[in-house]
């Protein structure tokens, strides 16, 4: 009897640690990386800022997209805002989608500096961070340009206006676009 | 600082209007022990990111409005999810993070109960004079005595 009940503690104990230890693998494997460059951007569906509805990710296949993520609270985001709706204005025509994901926000002051800096491209709303997780960010701004495919063609960690992006952001587009 | 100055300015602002509230008001530092900043994973009171100071000055207009802890709490997870409150909530799969700790607690007491009751057990009653748990016959035990007893 006595034998018995050791047996089944020391079972027990090891399904504990066994559990635990796949508790650790499942995390680990499990892990959010943002997507390399060539790789299939992670697919989405959010609610937008402005308005009723949801706008999916998939929604914009066979179109270049630039996915910036931001948020009101960003001293950067406020700067890259400008330079972001005139690109916007002067790629549309060329069928490139501009979809802004704000992130980690109140809706409201995300209204507020939307209407502040006259921004007129999609807005959708990520409270939760979500889908910002997925995408690996840890900061914000950041920027991926997609090509038709879906396919990440760059990934802009910080304002497109930062000396360090000079043509990047530019030329991913066009290669987008191509 | 200067958000942490304007955040300081809308509570002194509307504390008039706050006065007149008709329930007891709840205050921004028992809020920012239950509100998490989203974006460094500690609560509001451990944190100045910049996220959380918006929030800290949302919570601040909304007391100054008269709204209860559980209004303000529910307009946040309206807007960030479940995971901007510090604990779980009381429904579904977050009721075990409530029991798990409980459970474990019995569990390990269980345990120990057991284990000293069963330690206690195998002393047993007499101690080590107990004939039976010295392992030595009647016999042997009688003649032990007899000869200890010419030492007497």
């Amino acid at each position: 009897m006595t034998r018995r009940l050791k047996t089944t503690a020391q079972l027990l104990a090891m399904a504990c640690v066994a559990g635990l230890l796949a508790l650790l693998v499942w995390s680990v494997v499990h892990q959010q990386h943002a997507p390399g460059v060539g790789s299939t951007a992670p697919p989405f569906t959010l609610p937008r800022l402005e308005g009723p509805g949801t706008v999916s990710l998939a929604s914009y296949r066979g179109k270049p997209v630039v996915l910036n993520f931001w948020a009101s609270w960003c001293e950067p985001c406020k700067s890259e805002a400008a330079v972001l709706e005139r690109d916007w204005t002067s790629y549309k025509n060329r069928g490139v989608v501009f979809l802004g994901v704000d992130y980690h926000d109140l809706n409201s002051e995300a209204r507020r500096f939307v209407s502040a800096h006259a921004l007129t491209f999609p807005m959708l709303a990520d409270g939760s961070g979500s889908v910002t997780g997925r995408y690996g960010i840890s900061q914000v701004p950041e920027t991926y340009v997609l090509n038709r495919q879906g396919q990440v063609v760059a990934h802009l960690r910080g304002p497109i206006t930062d000396p360090g992006f000079a043509g990047e952001f530019q030329s991913a587009i066009a290669k987008a676009v191509a | 600082m200067l958000r942490f100055a304007a955040v300081v300015v809308a509570g002194l602002v509307f504390a008039g209007q706050a006065a007149a509230c008709a329930h007891p008001r709840t205050s921004l530092n028992y809020l920012q022990g239950q509100v998490m900043c989203p974006t460094c994973h500690t609560t509001l009171d451990m944190s100045d990111s910049q996220a959380a100071q918006q929030i800290k000055g949302f919570i601040a207009k909304r007391i100054a409005a008269c709204w209860t802890a559980k209004q303000i709490e529910s307009a946040l997870v309206a807007n960030y999810g479940q995971g901007i409150l510090a604990a779980p909530s009381h429904k579904g799969f977050d009721l075990l993070a409530w029991w798990l700790p409980i459970v474990g607690v019995l569990a390990g007491a269980l345990v120990l109960a057991f284990g000293v009751w069963r330690w206690s057990g195998r002393k047993g009653p007499g101690g080590p004079d107990d004939p039976a748990e010295s392992g030595l016959d009647e016999e042997t035990e009688r003649r032990l005595d007899d000869l200890l007893a010419r030492f007497d």
